[in-house]
Parts: structure tokens; C-alpha cells; sequence
């Protein structure tokens, strides 16, 4: 656990950035060095210049008396650290170093000085030919100066790559805290705890943000999940029914048969009974398959008016039968992507329900209209219409409305229509009649060329 | 008639010949897709019947390396639950009819007696007779003893069904696909109705009904 911190992106981001941090301290440190050395060190010879110049200009004005007076002065200045040398021929004139080869221009030199070997810098010239002068001062002070920021230097170094080890180890702990936050919490979900959720800290950095799309997902999958759930709840207890009716009757049929005809006749309603729970089966797979969205592949274009033109013709003489009026109101032309038969199957049912839950003598009108950019289909009848708070329990599946539990059906109808609608990005309104009557709205997204 | 059935669960099989074999026809079982193929291109079959899913090669497989052999026996594919999209792909596959699991008996021999049929056709007729009941195809219009007869597209394409498949059964269900192209079971009854009015045209009024109903099965027309 305490090498892991080590492994982390955090803690390599950050080592990387100590190294780079440390040897840019070294370029600088080095730069600083080699500039403050070279400007003392010119210092020293400007100023060894501007004493050969006052030299010079004792010895021009008022000869090589004036010049040694100069010299005398110059070694008894305030705080003087220099050291003076004027020479004719081999023999000292004056100054504190003793005779030495005369070389011009700027030079180090090491002399021994008060029984102590000094490092000097200074400048050499010729005032005359054979009388030399040297000027220059201890290279002590400069050396000191180097030592001290070498010194600092030294000691800034290592505290600045702890600072930045430091740095790097805070940043990659508490960036591994909050990952082993979440990896936590992840593994708590997948115990079973979905209601959880990773934390955020709301400084919607990229760790939050990552956190809100993991969040955002358990959401949908706990939405799914409850879906789920809830169907197969639905579908045990809903298939419990038909399947005890079945064994009932088969076990009433044991006992009651008399005849071959008896026997004949409880067989072939078992075997109805049997169908009907099948169906169930049937079409619950298929509003699974349609809410799973795969069927979208097969989209074709769909002249919807044409599609309501076929449905009418289809249901035309059923509804007659039922002695109920299906019309067909078409406005307008409408191309929408879309599965025909699926397509087909939702305004079937539609129609459908509108002839199987209304009484006898109900007018059925089917209409089509372009409205806003979608297509807007509208199946209306004028029959007892459905109670507004019953309006949403509609579309859920296996719902079945107390008044149409005596028709046969799963109460699968409406929730395969939902399901279709979604399937093709289209919205579902049930608006009551006056008269009172129902009205089911679908309003389809038209295709793209079509929208204008 | 000599049918191959290739299905690997034992129970739907022997349920499956029982059905064929009360029917008077020859039924070779194998269990396994690599074997029923190899008892396809052997031969001697009139039609085939093919389960989807299969041990070793599935139906739909089968089906197409036999088409690309060039073998033209009928198909009739056997799925469990219906996937919407499997049906035509079984179609597209080279299937010639599809069946979902479970079925009524009637349902499966109907549909075996239509694909068999369907094989042994060879050109695309222009009219259709049964009796003294005339269909032309070309000029989409109907007699019956010389008379004309008004049928609504759909019941023109209902009529033509039935008697292109003339002393046969055909189901609700096979209506349902092949006249209205609808896949799924409605809650009226939509066969019903377009059939009485269909026969309320065809039938009444005239000597001798053509249109028969076969009780727990479907339709059939029949000049006798």
C-alpha cells in the first residue's frame, strides 16, 4: 500500500517535474555564477585602469617623482586592498609587491604577501620605456563571493527537489485518494448497492467530472435495471394467473370428463389457454426487442399517409362488423423514416383498441397532418373515452384498465405502441374528447428532405 | 411426400413427425446441422424442414450452402420465439416459408403442403380457374360463370391466395403474412371479415360455394 503511491500517473508526473526543476536550477545557479564572477572581476580591472591612469598622469605632468607620490597615496586609500608596483629596470620604486618580469595588460598573478600566498588581478603597462607600473587587487573578495553563492546554491538545491518530491507525492496521494474513492465505491455498487453514487467534490475538475459520467451511467443502468425488475415481477405474477387457470381446468377436466366429446373439449381449451400464455411470451420478447432499439437498423422511408390508407382499408370491414365507422382523414402527405411493419402493428393495435373498448355505433376517425415539421397521426373515437389519471398507467405494460379486464388481451397493446413510438423518435398524447371519446396523438419526426 | 426435418431437440421432432407421418407423409429425422446437410445434398427429398439454431451448423447456414450447391428443395424454417428480424433474414437466406414455435398442427402441415407446391411450379401462370371461377392476372379482373365480379384490391389479392394454393389449407396466419403482410396476431378478426365479404362476392348467388372453412385450420378453395 505505501509503494503503490509510487506507481501512480500523479507521482511520475511529478518526479519527472522535480528533475526538470533541478537541473534548470543548475543551467541558472551556473549562469549566475559565471556573470557575477566576470563582473567583479572587471570591476577590478576597471578600477586597476583608472590607478594606472592617475600613475600616468603624475608621471606626465610633473615627472617619475610624482608618479612614486601617486603610488604612495593610492596604497594609503581607505579600505585599500590593492597592490602597486613601479619599477625602472629591475629595481622597485615603489609599491607592495616585490620586482617581478614586466608583462603588460591584464594578468593574474600570485605573489606572497605578509607571509600569505595572495591571488592578484590586475593590469600591467609601460609609463616610459623601462618604467613599468602594475595595479591590481586580491582576487579573495570575488572567490568569497563565488564560494557564497556556491554555498547557497548547495543548500537551495536538495531543499528544492524535496519541495518537489514533496509536492509530487501530496499530489499523487490525494489524487489516489480520490481514485481509491472511487474504485471503492464502484465495487460497493457492484455488491448490489446500486443506489450509490461515487463522490463529487464540485470543483468540477476532470476527476469530477469523470465521476459525473460514471454517476450519470448508474443512473441509467439502476433506471434499466428497475425496468427490469419491474417486468419480470410483472411477468411472474401476471403469467401465475393464466397458467393456474390452465391447471384448473385440466384438473376440473380430470374430474368431470365423462365423455370422449368432454375430454375433446377441455383439451382444446387447455390448448387455447396454453396459446394465450405463449402469445404473453411472445410479446413481451418483442416489446423487450423494440425497446432494445436493434430493429432501428432496417429504417426505411414510410409514406405514412398511404400506411393509414392501407390500415384503413384493413380495419374498414372489422369495424363495420363491430358495428362501429372507421373514416380516414388524410391533409397531408407524410415521408417518415421508419419500420413499415412495425409501424403497421402500432396503428393496428391502436385501432384496434378503439373497436374492441368502445360500444357498438362508435365513429372511429383516423387523421393525418403535417403540423410544426412532424407528422401528426391521430386515431379519435367518440366513445367513453379513458379518465385523465388513468392516462399514464396506459403504456406501461401488462397494465390492464379495470373495464377491459373481460376482453381477452395482456395488456401488452399500448405498451408495444409506446415502445414502436419511442423506437422512431415519435411523442404519444391521449387527449380526452368532449363527446367524451379518446384521441391517442402521435406526432412522428419527418424525414429530413421532407421538413420544408 | 419424403421430407427432411433438421431439428435438434428431440421433443419438437418426434412431435413434428408425428404431425407429418398421420399425414400420410415419409419423414427422415437428423439431430445435428453438419449431418442434415450432408442428408440434403444425398437427395431423394421433397422439402425441407429446418430448425435455426443447430449443433455444429446453424439452419440458416445450412440453407445457404445448399442454395449456393444450386439445390432448389422447398424450405420451411422452424424458429422458438419470434426475433423480428430473424424471419427475414431466413427469407432473405433462402428459406422458403418460416415458422415460429410453437405451432398448431395445422398450422405446419398447411404450410409443408404450400412449399412443396410451390417447388414443383414451374411458370408464373397468367389465369387462374377453379371451377367455373376465372381469375385474370394480367387484367386484375374476376368472373364467375361469365359474370364480373368488383373486388377490392385487397380482396383480389385475398381470392388470388386462395387459389393459386387451390385443395389446400391455408391458415389465418398465412393470410395474415401473405395477404396483408402482417406479422403479428391482431385481437379481431381481421381474416374473418374480409373473408365473409369476400365469399358474400364470390360465393352467394352462385350454384356450388368454392370457398371453404376447415375447422381448426383455416381456408380452402376447392371446385368439387
Amino acid at each position: 500500500m505505501r509503494i503503490r503511491f509510487l506507481r501512480t500517473e500523479g507521482f511520475r508526473l511529478s518526479a519527472l517535474y522535480a528533475a526538470v526543476f533541478a537541473l534548470s536550477m543548475v543551467i541558472l545557479g551556473g549562469f549566475v555564477l559565471v556573470i557575477i564572477s566576470q563582473a567583479l572581476r572587471d570591476q577590478i580591472v576597471t578600477f586597476a585602469y583608472a590607478d594606472i591612469g592617475a600613475i600616468r598622469n603624475g608621471y606626465v605632468i610633473e615627472g617619475e617623482y610624482e608618479a612614486r607620490e601617486v603610488v604612495q597615496q593610492l596604497m594609503a586609500g581607505p579600505a585599500n586592498s590593492g597592490f602597486y608596483l613601479l619599477q625602472r629596470g629591475g629595481r622597485v620604486l615603489e609599491g607592495n609587491l616585490p620586482a617581478m618580469g614586466p608583462r603588460t595588460g591584464t594578468m593574474e598573478l600570485s605573489v606572497s604577501s605578509a607571509g600569505r600566498s595572495r591571488e592578484v588581478l590586475g593590469v600591467g603597462e609601460f609609463l616610459a620605456p623601462g618604467l613599468y607600473v602594475f595595479s591590481g587587487s586580491d582576487l579573495a573578495r570575488p572567490r568569497a563571493v563565488e564560494a557564497h553563492i556556491l554555498n547557497i546554491m548547495l543548500v537551495l538545491f536538495p531543499a528544492a527537489i524535496l519541495i518537489a518530491v514533496a509536492g509530487g507525492a501530496l499530489v499523487s496521494w490525494s489524487f489516489l485518494r480520490r481514485t481509491d474513492a472511487m474504485a471503492r465505491a464502484c465495487r460497493e455498487i457492484m455488491q448490489g448497492d446500486l443506489k450509490l453514487r461515487i463522490p463529487v467534490r464540485g470543483t468540477r475538475d476532470e476527476l469530477d467530472r469523470l465521476a459525473e459520467a460514471i454517476n450519470e451511467m448508474l443512473t441509467r443502468i439502476s433506471a434499466l435495471m428497475e425496468n427490469l425488475s419491474q417486468v419480470s415481477n410483472d411477468i411472474a405474477h401476471d403469467l401465475r394467473t393464466p397458467v393456474t387457470h390452465l391447471r384448473n381446468r385440466l384438473e376440473r377436466a380430470r374430474a368431470d370428463s365423462r365423455t370422449e366429446a368432454d375430454y375433446a373439449h377441455a383439451l382444446d381449451t387447455a390448448i387455447a389457454k396454453a396459446d394465450e400464455i405463449l402469445g404473453l411470451f411472445t410479446a413481451l420478447l418483442r416489446v423487450a426487442q423494440i425497446e432494445g432499439g436493434e430493429r432501428r437498423s432496417a429504417f426505411a422511408p414510410v409514406e405514412l399517409d398511404s400506411l393509414l390508407t392501407q390500415m384503413r382499408e384493413l380495419f374498414e370491414p372489422v369495424a363495420e362488423e363491430a358495428g362501429d365507422v372507421l373514416q380516414l382523414t388524410v391533409a397531408d402527405r407524410a415521408l417518415i423514416r421508419g419500420d413499415r411493419q412495425l409501424l403497421v402493428q402500432l396503428f393496428s393495435n391502436l385501432i384496434e383498441n378503439a373497436i374492441v373498448h368502445t360500444p357498438r355505433g362508435t365513429r372511429i376517425v383516423l387523421s393525418l397532418s403535417r403540423e410544426q415539421g412532424r407528422a401528426v397521426a391521430r386515431i379519435s373515437d367518440n366513445g367513453p373515452g379513458v379518465p385523465r389519471e388513468e392516462h399514464d398507467r396506459l403504456f406501461r405494460r401488462l397494465y390492464r384498465r379495470e373495464a377491459s379486464r373481460s376482453h381477452p388481451g395482456y395488456g401488452l397493446g399500448l405498451a408495444l405502441v409506446a415502445a414502436i413510438a419511442e423506437l422512431h423518435g415519435a411523442t404519444i398524447q391521449l387527449v380526452n374528447g368532449d363527446r367524451p371519446g379518446l384521441t391517442v396523438e402521435i406526432s412522428f419526426p419527418l424525414m429530413d428532405t421532407e421538413k420544408s | 411426400m419424403k421430407i427432411l426435418l433438421i431439428e435438434d431437440d428431440h421433443e419438437t421432432s418426434a412431435h413434428i413427425v408425428y404431425a407429418l407421418k398421420g399425414e400420410g407423409h415419409d419423414v427422415t429425422v437428423c439431430h445435428d446441422g453438419q449431418e442434415g446437410l450432408s442428408a440434403a445434398r444425398a437427395g431423394g427429398h421433397d422439402a425441407l424442414i429446418v430448425d435455426r439454431m443447430l449443433p455444429s451448423l446453424d439452419g440458416l447456414s445450412l440453407v445457404k450452402q445448399l442454395r449456393a450447391d444450386g439445390n432448389r428443395i422447398p424450405v420451411l424454417f422452424l424458429t422458438t420465439m419470434s426475433g423480428l428480424n430473424d424471419r427475414v433474414e431466413g427469407l432473405k437466406g433462402g428459406g422458403d416459408d418460416y415458422l415460429v414455435k410453437p405451432f398448431a398442427f395445422p398450422e405446419l402441415l398447411a404450410r409443408v403442403d404450400v412449399i412443396a407446391r410451390r417447388g414443383a411450379q414451374d411458370s408464373e401462370p397468367v389465369r387462374l380457374r377453379a371451377a367455373d371461377l376465372e381469375m385474370d392476372l394480367i387484367r386484375r379482373t374476376v368472373h364467375r360463370a361469365g359474370k364480373p365480379i368488383e373486388l377490392q384490391a385487397q380482396e383480389f389479392r385475398l381470392l388470388e391466395y386462395l387459389m393459386r394454393n387451390m385443395g389446400r389449407v391455408v391458415t389465418r396466419t398465412m393470410l395474415l403474412e401473405n395477404v396483408w403482410d402482417l406479422h403479428f396476431d391482431p385481437r379481431t378478426n381481421i381474416v374473418e371479415t374480409h373473408m365473409s365479404r369476400l365469399r358474400g362476392k364470390v360465393d352467394r348467388g352462385h350454384g356450388g360455394e368454392l370457398i371453404h372453412t376447415v375447422r381448426g385450420a383455416g381456408y380452402t378453395l376447392r371446385a368439387d
